[in-house]
């Protein structure tokens, strides 16, 4: 078979070329545009993804980690009560104002207080055991690195949360929160900074370890149906995750903006891709004309259309993901929070490619003008 | 209108009427023309532009349906056949020439001769071979891995005479292919399609106003106004048959 469709593409690859180009960056802004999403909207839920714990267990009904309300300590002899349960350990979470001692005004901030121990549960992917140990130092506080600057302290400074001082002893880095600074310190810190009377210093959270982290569904399932100790509602760490990130996507209509560009995003590059894809089809017409002529369906012909459309998007995403390689490289080092999954660019590469396909469909609308009776004049 | 014939017609055409809508215009182009066109000649159709030769060659070589009349090519009658059926039919049995060459910029001389082959269902080393011979056949076996830039008119027209040859048709239409040629170029291409004639038994159906053209004729038909005007037999050996209208 002679490769009409791939030696036409190379041989007038300039006729091409803004195609591959549409399609190119179509891919690359829904790519960059998902990774952001992805990273900003995942840092919702950094204190479940940054800790180790299997089950996290709060308020009933709470929809976001950060929407957390005060439940009964007592909760905790009721989970260490299940033979699953290897060990609790309590998570503090509050919203405090932060004053630093530059002239930075005032700040929201959100402290998260928790069990410094070397094997604590919480933010045990996010902190090394020898920062962690410096919490033990009442009113220590650890912050994140890109939010230093925003905060006006440095490493060794003190500031004010809540009226209370405290003093920063270190640095942590993957930290930074949605619409506000995390602040960490120890449980007795954050019961300090806490000038809510009803709360008198009970836990938001409390989080649990299993013996076989596997059995955590079965194990949640479990532990809700019981309500002798109090209100509290139990989730798999990855399903509190996954609850958290999704009200941060879909209950504040950022989520909705996004999808929106995203359909922007892609209208425009089908019609770019199609209009170039029309043209090139037009400049072939008479060639198809001929081959119509002599026999070759016009079946035949959609195929070869379909055919450059399907190379125009492969060769587009060769060139977006290596400019999107080195654009996330960039962001990660600017700490621009990005991340990406093997599920959504699968998602970006049928997408782009779906752009060309219905670029290609378009285009051979075009082919029905192939009359092989206006070839002979 | 014609005389029958020792051998049945390769193309006929018995009272087929054709007209153009243009807006509030419409243009009959023929009108109850009969015509039969035999094997192992080269028929020329020639007249004036606009006189109706090329809406009967598209009619003849089934690119275009009738209003009214039957055509037959072959042993088929193209006027009953639908788009699927004429494209088959067209892809086993015809061949075309076009005024421009309408060459695929980006493929070989040989790879503009393989491509429709490929429809065919022939094998990969079929097809290579038969478009080879047919190349070869039009003088044009050392251009072969030429692009269509790198030939000059003539040989553009010899692949694209090639191409249609080299599906090995029993009916090739050729439409004003001298018209965009030199002298010489359009004298070889004239000899080649007489040749195509004679050697393979095709039937040759071209249609041009291009007068070099008569003189290489095995019969001329002389169109205007949507009618044949005059039918002459230019070899006198192959004259077959009597004169139509």
């Amino acid at each position: 078979m002679v490769a009409l469709a791939r030696k036409t593409l190379l041989h007038e690859w300039r006729r091409f070329l803004p195609a591959m180009l549409a399609v190119g960056f179509a891919g690359l802004l829904q790519l960059l545009q998902a990774a952001l999403v992805l990273g900003i909207f995942g840092s919702a839920s950094v204190y479940i993804t940054g800790s180790d714990a299997d089950l996290w267990v709060g308020y009933p009904g709470t929809q976001s980690v950060n929407l957390g309300r005060a439940i009964d300590p007592n909760v905790e002899a009721r989970l260490l009560m299940d033979p699953a349960v290897a060990r609790v350990e309590p998570f503090i979470w509050l919203d405090a104002d932060w004053r630093g001692a530059g002239d930075t005004g005032g700040e929201s901030v959100f402290v998260s207080g928790i069990d410094p121990r070397p094997d604590g549960m919480l933010f045990a992917r996010a902190l090394s055991p020898a920062l962690r140990a410096r919490l033990y130092e009442p009113d220590a506080v650890i912050v994140d690195r890109a939010d230093i600057d925003k905060l006006g302290v440095a490493v060794g400074g003190t500031a004010a949360i809540n009226g209370h001082t405290v003093r920063v002893v270190g640095v942590s880095s993957g930290l930074r929160a949605l619409g506000g600074v995390n602040v960490l310190s120890s449980l007795a810190t954050a019961r300090e900074l806490d000038t809510d009377p009803g709360d008198s210093g009970q836990p938001t959270y409390l989080v649990a370890g299993l013996r076989d982290p596997a059995q955590a569904e079965a194990v949640a399932r479990r532990l809700r149906g019981d309500r002798a100790f109090g209100p509290y509602e139990a989730w798999t760490a990855r399903a509190f995750a996954r609850r958290s990130v999704l009200y941060w996507m879909l209950d504040t209509g950022a989520g909705a903006g996004v999808l929106f560009l995203a359909a922007i995003v892609f209208l425009v590059g089908a019609v770019i891709t199609s209009q170039t894809l029309v043209a090139a089809v037009a400049g072939s017409m008479r060639e198809y004309a001929t081959l119509n002529a002599l026999g070759v369906g016009v079946g035949a012909l959609r195929w070869v259309v379909l055919e450059q459309a399907f190379w125009v998007g492969a060769l587009g995403l060769v060139g977006a993901t290596a400019l999107g390689a080195v654009l996330l490289a960039l962001a990660r080092g600017q700490d621009v929070p990005v991340v990406l999954n093997l599920p959504v660019t699968l998602a970006c590469v049928v997408l782009a490619l779906g752009l060309a396909a219905v670029s290609g469909l378009a285009a051979i609308r075009s082919l029905r003008r192939t009359d092989p009776a206006s070839l002979l004049r | 209108m014609n005389a029958p014939t020792a051998t049945a017609p390769a193309l006929r055409a018995e009272a087929i009427a054709k007209a153009f809508v243009s807006g509030a215009t419409r243009t009959q182009v023929l009108d109850g023309l009969s015509i039969a066109i035999h094997a192992g000649e080269l028929t020329l159709i020639s007249g004036p532009s606009g006189c109706g030769k090329s809406t009967l060659l598209a009619i003849l070589s089934g690119l275009q349906p009738v209003d009214a009349g039957r055509v037959f090519a072959l042993d088929a009658e193209l006027s009953r056949l639908d788009g699927a059926a004429l494209e088959r039919f067209r892809l086993w049995h015809t061949g075309f020439v076009f005024q421009g060459f309408n060459l695929f910029p980006a493929l070989t001389a040989l790879e503009q001769v393989e491509l429709p082959l490929d429809y065919l269902g022939l094998s990969r080393r079929q097809a290579r071979e038969r478009a080879e011979r047919s190349l070869e056949e039009v003088g044009l076996a050392h251009r072969m891995k030429l692009l269509p830039a790198e030939l000059s008119g003539g040989e553009k027209q010899r692949v694209a005479i090639a191409r249609a040859l080299a599906k090995q048709p029993q009916l090739l239409f050729a439409d004003e292919p001298t018209s965009a040629l030199d002298a010489s170029n359009g004298q070889i291409v004239i000899d080649i399609l007489h040749r195509i004639a004679r050697d393979h038994g095709t039937t040759v159906l071209c249609v041009s106003h291009d007068p070099r053209l008569i003189g290489h004729a095995d019969r001329v038909l002389a169109m205007e106004d949507g009618r044949i005007l005059s039918d002459r037999r230019v070899t006198p050996a192959h004259a077959l048959h009597g004169a139509g209208s």
